[in-house]
């Protein structure tokens, strides 16, 4: 019972924050309920037990990614941008796409529904760790690859050409 | 999904379309956990691939970031429509 309400706010929290980083004319107020949805999923994360992936989504995404953004959003705005509108002219277009997506993924998912099991998750750090050093080490190895490249290429691209 | 959907194919602000990357990149972790928590309860692959997701859209956003500022630094706006160095 008090799993649905705390789920049933989340959830709210979370589509309402997407509503506002969509929508709003405001960048600044944007990039600021972008961190606010992506603090919701991290509660939605930790609902469904996995508390390892709650506490990297904070750490990472809230404190990382919107962070970042949030100074991209400042160091390249203007005032007279905070009024303009920021809905191009193909939002019907999009409306369609996008609800079309929505209802096809909901079409496809629901056929799971009534698989449920209603067992209670078990702490996930250490079997997280044990399958990032056996069975997925190649992967973990690529990505800190991956991450080495990323991290050189925005060096590279912030140069002053002097 | 689809309101990252919805605002990456309208927003005129690069940021703006950036963040709805970043919230379709939510979804689909909600999505993989969920999966993992109601279908597959003894398992934790879900996550771990979740992990990895998240690791990749971190790496995703640090490189859009720094070429949206390398724009801004070029052309002096940040909306779509001003982006023309390649009109004909």
């Amino acid at each position: 019972m008090l799993e649905c309400i705390v789920f049933y706010g989340l959830a709210a929290a979370v589509l309402g924050s997407a509503l506002g980083v969509v929508i709003l004319r405001n960048v600044l107020h944007s990039a600021l309920f972008l961190g606010l949805a992506l603090a919701c999923t991290g509660g939605i994360f930790a609902l469904c037990g996995s508390d390892f992936l709650f506490v990297s989504q904070i750490l990472v995404y809230v404190g990382g990614i919107a962070l970042l953004i949030l100074f991209v959003v400042l160091l390249s705005g203007r005032s007279k941008d905070l009024q303009s509108r920021q809905i191009n002219d193909q939002w019907l277009a999009a409306l369609v796409v996008a609800g079309t997506t929505v209802a096809l993924l909901y079409r496809s998912l629901s056929v799971f529904s009534n698989a449920f099991a209603r067992t209670e998750p078990a702490a996930a750090t250490l079997p997280i760790g044990r399958l990032l050093l056996t069975d997925y080490l190649v992967p973990f190895e690529l990505v800190s690859l991956l991450l080495l490249a990323a991290l050189m290429g925005a060096v590279w691209f912030t140069r002053s050409k002097t | 999904m689809g309101i990252g959907l919805f605002g990456v194919l309208t927003r005129r602000n690069i940021i703006g379309i950036l963040m709805s990357i970043e919230l379709m990149f939510n979804a689909v972790n909600i999505n993989l956990v969920a999966f993992n928590r109601y279908l597959y309860p003894d398992q934790v692959i879900g996550q771990t691939v979740a992990l990895f997701l998240i690791t990749l859209a971190a790496a995703e956003a640090v490189v859009g970031l720094a070429l949206v500022l390398a724009i801004y630094k070029n052309l002096n706006t940040v909306y779509t429509e001003n982006f023309d160095l390649l009109k004909g």
